[in-house]
Order: structure tokens, then C-alpha cells, then sequence
């Protein structure tokens, strides 16, 4: 049994605290792990009593990093509720603003979150900047920076910047742990892309400022889309301003094909072994987004709804988030109260009532046969899902999808491995590079087809029939949702007499994240860990490699503050 | 990849930082409201309400001469505090003393790694008493804004017009 225990807490590179706790087993393997969510947040309680149209307002600051996606999820939930229908316009705009943020959040994952626990900085100053050069003429030739002076600067900066003793963001990683594989080379490639990345990152962004008047909140509306397209005018979205997107949606196009796959596919080739590990549950599950004939179709979603149980890509079994029967959510390991004699509730009758039973802080490890977490445990069917970039793009593959299979085959190949290689780690990895490679195609498709329908003429934005609280129904409900970055994000509202009378967000890291449920079965995260060697427990790399490869994002799945929030990372092994 | 928009900008930013949803943690973002009046036409300032965004506020910060950040800056002092930190670049105070998640010091940190970080950096910002979830601040901390404005109208007047 478990020899020792890992605790990771906070889990660094991440939005949001969570604490790990792994047991490992004499063998130097993970036997056992715990994920906890440490902070509460509670938002449900606050937009309790307010205008339904407002909710979007809120919703958008729970999160620093996915303001647009909780704004969609909102105003989503409130059009279902009340039965507005949206224009066309609106739809492809937000189709654009959805698909702006998650190629630039996986673009900063990759490189600012995740690459850290593969590429190795410190050993980069050691490179050769001509053959650093070599390669990346290599794997990327159409990228036009890759001379061996521009290497030669990239390393002189970063030299700089580690003997200044400001190592900031690269602090908290374990340099020189014998788990970095990469060649000095590599290293330099992938820490001047890094700062390409970064440079490139704050451009795409304005995209959101053309369509929501602002950024970095940007402005949504119940009904439609807030602006008003006008080709030829000065007071409106003009031509001026749609060439700008055009241009900006060219550019994230050459940084995905031409610096991110390049890179994504160098690092997994170093690295394939992660191939076989962290795989977890094999359940996966999505709510599809991308609606091409409005929301209630999800047929025609680019990304498609569904589920998909034990691995089995023959399959993809229909979801209705609507269905009080499937997705539940459980406290039985959560520091939450449900009313008596309730084992689980559809997020329409969620209830957010906090019941702290945990340690008192701070302490040395918790009891998983207790509650040990903020999150609760969604379930589906029972089932505990992995949603993300991974569950994204198997859905849509065994869903048979032309698009899927063009971007998912070549990879396999070039690297080798089978399809099985998915269910991991790598494959997880791997998934959001190609679902940002989609992703891009996506976004000039969609930019295509709202000119075609500002030039047949249709300038529509807003379905405003329905604006007045006298124009609904005494009582309703609805749901709204999106595929975040991160994963399935699904807003359940139940609007009375104009206010909201219950709100209820279950996000995707409180699916990944989930403590066990009733029945001790693990959630993703905790599923993933288990099988994975570490080999230094002080050094736990490992746990870091599987958990990054979520993009956990707790932020919004609890609260974020505690009196030790100036604490820095912090591994302590029992 | 800058481009022409990126010229021409106010040089100073006035960036205020902060949950809204919790309560004292959204001070900065009250202060902020409170100080752009005065200074409504003045095209040497611009002001932005920065959330709890960490690197997504990048884009604000490229070619401006100096930057005030305004917000809650939990140093473990009494609440309702007024501090007012005029080198925030160099004071590592301003590493996670903030309550959410958008890393002010971060932010900081990568601006400054691609040369986009503006040469002065100052803040200021009031202790909070309570960030628990909630909309509206505190007794103490309403009552400390005034101290607080009237220190950010002056720093931001010697960021305008340098000696």
C-alpha cells in the first residue's frame, strides 16, 4: 500500500488553488490521489434576486482568464429560458469571440502554463544558436525567424534575465530534474517561442474589443450581440474594422501552424512514453458548441454533443443537459449541504449551501473517506466525465467527422502511435493543439460567413422582441452552455417573476476536478494520477506534466483567496 | 507585430485591478471609477478596468511612459490601510499581495521579459477586511477611500507631468 504521501498545494501555473495529495506505493508509483478544491466562491448566491438580463455581467468576473465564456454560458441560459431566438449574425459573431479566446488561451497554455513542465530553461542556455537554427528550419521552414543571430539574442536575453535573479514566471519549476528530456536546442527553440507567443498573444484579443466594444469585458446581450454592423459607416462596425479581424485571424493562423503544431509535435516525439500514462477515466463528454443553425440543433454544432464511456470510440451516446435524470451533482466528499434525504441534484434544483467539515488550515493531509473539497461531483448517468480539448476532439472523431479524423490521423503517424496513444497524458496535450489547429480554419470560416450575410444585406444583431420582463412567463427555466477551453461550462437558470430565483454554474474544472463520489469513484484528475511513476517525490514533475495537461482552471470552480495567498508554491512528502 | 493603433497612446494607464464578486477585493475598481472624472478629457490618461485579468491586460501596457495600478493590496496591516507603493516594479511586495487571480506581478514580470513594461509603475491600493463573496466594500475600507483617492489624484499628477 501507499508508502508515502505527495501533498502539491497549491498546484502552481494554474488559475485558481488546488491541492494534490498522491500516495505512492512502494514501487515509486501513484497508488491513490486526492484533488481538492481549497477555496470557496459561491457566485450562486449573489445573482439570487437580480434581472436576468444582468447575469452575463457577473458571471464574467468569476473568472480572470474566461470572461467571454461565462457571459455566453449566461446569456445562453436566459434566451433558452424565455425562448428568444438570436440572429444569424449574432450566432457566427459569438461563434468568432468564442473561438478568438479559446485559440489564444491554448496558444498561452501551451507555451506560458504547460511547455514549463517539459522544456527545460535553464538548460537552453547552453544551446547552440546555430543549430538551434537548424532545427527550427527543420520542423517549421515557412516560420521566418529562425536565423542563428535571432538565437543568439533570444539566449543573451534570457541570460540576462536568469543573472538579474528575477527568475518570476519561470520560477516554481524543477529545473535540471532528469524528466526534461529535450535537447539544449530545443529548449532555446521552445523559450523564444515562449516570448513570441507572448507578444503575439495580446493581439488576437482585439478581436474582442471590434465586436464587444471592449475588452478585456467585453459586452454581450440577451437577444443578440451589442453591435451594430454598418459596412460603409464610420459610427458602426465597418469594413476597416472587419479587415482588421481578417488580418488578425491570418496572423493567429501562421503562430498555430507555423510555431505552435511544429513545436507541440518536437516536444511529444521527445516524450512519447507520456503517451502511456495519465490517461484516468476514458469517460469523456461534451456539450458541443459552434452552432451553424442556432443553438437548439446541436447536429449541426461544429463541435458536437456527446458522450463517449469506457474508451469505446464505436459509440457516442446522446446528452441532454435538460434531463433532470443525467447530470447530478453529489456532496458526499464536499464541504456543502444538500437537503435532507437528496444523494444528488440536477443543477436546476442545485442548491449552494457551504458546510465547511475539513481541518482546520493548516494541515497535514485530508481524509478521503470525508469531505475534502470545495468542488462538488458532477456526474453523468452516474458516470464521472473528462471534459476538454481531449473529450472535444474524440467525440467529434467517433462521431465521424471528416475534420476531426484530417487533423487527429497525421499526427498519429508522424509520431507513430496508435489511437490508444490518445487516452493519456500526451493525447490530452496533443488535443489542444489540434483542436486550435481547427480552431483557426473555424475562425476565418466564420469571419467568410458573416461577410456573406452582411452582403446579402441582413445587418441584424438583436432579437429585442422579448427585452421586457412583462413579455415572459411568470416562472421558467433554461440552460445555457459552451465548450469553454477548458471544457463543458453549462449555466442552469430558473427565472420567477422576473428575478432569478436560482442560479447554478457547473464549470469544467469541477468536472475534471471533482472529488469521489458516493460511491468512491475517483474524478478525472484523480483517475489520471493513478499509475504514474515519480521519480523524485520531492520533485513531483510528473504530477505537475498530468495535471497542466487539464488547463485547470479553478478559479471559477471555487474561491481563490486565503490568508496565505502570498505563499508560493509549496511540496511537502509524508 | 505592433502596429499603427499601438502609437498614439495616452501615455499614462491608469489600470484598476479586482474582483467585483468580492467585496473589499474589488476596491480598485471603485477607486478607479471615482478618479477617471477628473480627469475625462485629458488625453494624457487612459483608464482601464482590468478585472481580475492577469497577462490578458498585456495589450494596455506597450508604449506608455508610466502606469498606476489601483487596487486592494492585502500586506496583513490594518484593514482599510492606504498603501501606496511608487516603485511597484522593484517592490516584490507586489508578487500575490493582491486577492485574485490575475497576477499584477506577473503581468509585470512577462511585460518587462518582451520589453513592454512601462518605466514607472506605481500603485496604490487599501488594505481589505473582507474578500469573501459578496458585492460592495466594507465599512472600513468605504471609509478609507477618500485618503486613497486623494493619494492617487497626486501620484497620478506627477506620472502626467514628471519632474
Amino acid at each position: 500500500m501507499a508508502s508515502k504521501r505527495i501533498v502539491v498545494d497549491p498546484v502552481t501555473r494554474i488559475e485558481g488553488h488546488l491541492r494534490i495529495e498522491a500516495m505512492l506505493g512502494d514501487d515509486g508509483v501513484i497508488a491513490d490521489a486526492m484533488s481538492s478544491g481549497t477555496m470557496w466562491r459561491g457566485i450562486e448566491v449573489i445573482l439570487k434576486g437580480r434581472d436576468p438580463r444582468d447575469a452575463w455581467a457577473f458571471t464574467q468576473r468569476i473568472c480572470g482568464v474566461c470572461t467571454t465564456v461565462h457571459a455566453l454560458a449566461s446569456i445562453r441560459s436566459v434566451e433558452n429560458a424565455l425562448s428568444i431566438k438570436v440572429p444569424k449574425n449574432a450566432d457566427i459573431i459569438r461563434n468568432i469571440m468564442f473561438l478568438t479566446q479559446m485559440v489564444q488561451d491554448h496558444v498561452v497554455h501551451f507555451y506560458h502554463l504547460h511547455a514549463l513542465d517539459w522544456v527545460d530553461v535553464v538548460s537552453a542556455l547552453s544551446a547552440d544558436p546555430k543549430a538551434t537554427a537548424e532545427l527550427n528550419q527543420a520542423i517549421s521552414p515557412s516560420w521566418p525567424m529562425s536565423s542563428p543571430g535571432y538565437f543568439s539574442d533570444v539566449k543573451a536575453t534570457l541570460q540576462r534575465f536568469v543573472e538579474s535573479g528575477q527568475l518570476g514566471i519561470f520560477a516554481n519549476a524543477y529545473w535540471g530534474h532528469p524528466a526534461y528530456k529535450l535537447p539544449a536546442e530545443a529548449n532555446l527553440m521552445a523559450v523564444a517561442h515562449y516570448l513570441e507567443a507572448l507578444k503575439w498573444q495580446k493581439e488576437l484579443v482585439k478581436i474582442h474589443t471590434v465586436f464587444g466594444g471592449k475588452n478585456p469585458h467585453p459586452n454581450y446581450l440577451v437577444g443578440g450581440m451589442p453591435c451594430a454592423i454598418d459596412l460603409d459607416s464610420d459610427n458602426a462596425i465597418n469594413i476597416e474594422r472587419l479587415n482588421m479581424v481578417k488580418r488578425l485571424i491570418q496572423e493567429a493562423k501562421a503562430i498555430v501552424e507555423q510555431l505552435y503544431i511544429p513545436d507541440l509535435l518536437a516536444i511529444a516525439s521527445f516524450y512519447k512514453d507520456w503517451a502511456g500514462i495519465g490517461g484516468g477515466l476514458g469517460n469523456y463528454m461534451t456539450y458541443g458548441d459552434i452552432p451553424q443553425a442556432g443553438v437548439d440543433r446541436p447536429e449541426h454544432f461544429r463541435f458536437p454533443r456527446g458522450a463517449i464511456l469506457g474508451k469505446n470510440l464505436g459509440e457516442v451516446l446522446p446528452l441532454d443537459p435538460t434531463d433532470t435524470t443525467q447530470i447530478r451533482e453529489e456532496v458526499s466528499h464536499s464541504w456543502y449541504d444538500y437537503p435532507a434525504g437528496e444523494p444528488a441534484l440536477h443543477p436546476w434544483e442545485g442548491v449552494t449551501e457551504p458546510n465547511y467539515t475539513g481541518p482546520k488550515p493548516p494541515y497535514k493531509q485530508l481524509d478521503e473517506n470525508a469531505a475534502y473539497s470545495w468542488l462538488k461531483t458532477p456526474r453523468w448517468r452516474g458516470n464521472a466525465m473528462e471534459v476538454g480539448p481531449l473529450a472535444r476532439m474524440l467525440v467529434g472523431y467517433a462521431s465521424g467527422r471528416e475534420e476531426f479524423k484530417a487533423v487527429v490521423d497525421p499526427v498519429l503517424a508522424k509520431l507513430e502511435v496508435p489511437a490508444t496513444a490518445l487516452f493519456s497524458t500526451l493525447g490530452r496535450t496533443a488535443a489542444r493543439g489540434l483542436e486550435t489547429q481547427l480552431g483557426v480554419q473555424w475562425l476565418m470560416e466564420e469571419y467568410e460567413n458573416l461577410i456573406a450575410n452582411l452582403k446579402a444585406g441582413d445587418y441584424a444583431t438583436a432579437n429585442t422582441d422579448l427585452w421586457e420582463p412583462s413579455s415572459w412567463p411568470r416562472e421558467a427555466k433554461g440552460f445555457g452552455f459552451t465548450e469553454a477551453p477548458r471544457g463543458a461550462l453549462g449555466h442552469w437558470v430558473h427565472i420567477k417573476d422576473g428575478k432569478i430565483e436560482n442560479y447554478q454554474a457547473v464549470v469544467p474544472s469541477t468536472w475534471n476536478a471533482s472529488p469521489r463520489d458516493a460511491d468512491g469513484g475517483h474524478g478525472a484528475y484523480e483517475a489520471a494520477l493513478v499509475g504514474t511513476p515519480v521519480a523524485d517525490p520531492e520533485k513531483p514533475v510528473e504530477i505537475l506534466r498530468t495535471i497542466h495537461s487539464f488547463d485547470p482552471c479553478l478559479a471559477c470552480a471555487s474561491h481563490v483567496f486565503g490568508p496565505d495567498g502570498r505563499k508560493l508554491a509549496e511540496v511537502v512528502v509524508r | 507585430m505592433a502596429d499603427q493603433r499601438d502609437h498614439g497612446v495616452a501615455p499614462v494607464l491608469v489600470l484598476g485591478l479586482g474582483n467585483l464578486l468580492l467585496k473589499d477585493d474589488g476596491v480598485g475598481l471603485e477607486l478607479l471609477k471615482r478618479l477617471e472624472p477628473d480627469f475625462v478629457d485629458d488625453p494624457r490618461v487612459e483608464f482601464v478596468d482590468g478585472g481580475t485579468q492577469g497577462l490578458a491586460l498585456a495589450p494596455y501596457l506597450p508604449n506608455r511612459c508610466a502606469m498606476l495600478i489601483l487596487d486592494a493590496v492585502a500586506l496583513g496591516t490594518e484593514p482599510g490601510d492606504v498603501h501606496h507603493l511608487p516603485d511597484a516594479r522593484s517592490t516584490p511586495a507586489t508578487r500575490s499581495t493582491t486577492a485574485h487571480e490575475g497576477n499584477a506581478s506577473e503581468l509585470l514580470a512577462a511585460a518587462t521579459l518582451i520589453g513592454e513594461c512601462p518605466e514607472t509603475v506605481a500603485l496604490v491600493g487599501i488594505e481589505p477586511d473582507d474578500v469573501s463573496t459578496g458585492i460592495g466594500l466594507t465599512e472600513r475600507v468605504q471609509s478609507a477611500l477618500p485618503r486613497a483617492l486623494k493619494l492617487a489624484k497626486d501620484t497620478l499628477g506627477t506620472l502626467i507631468q514628471p519632474e
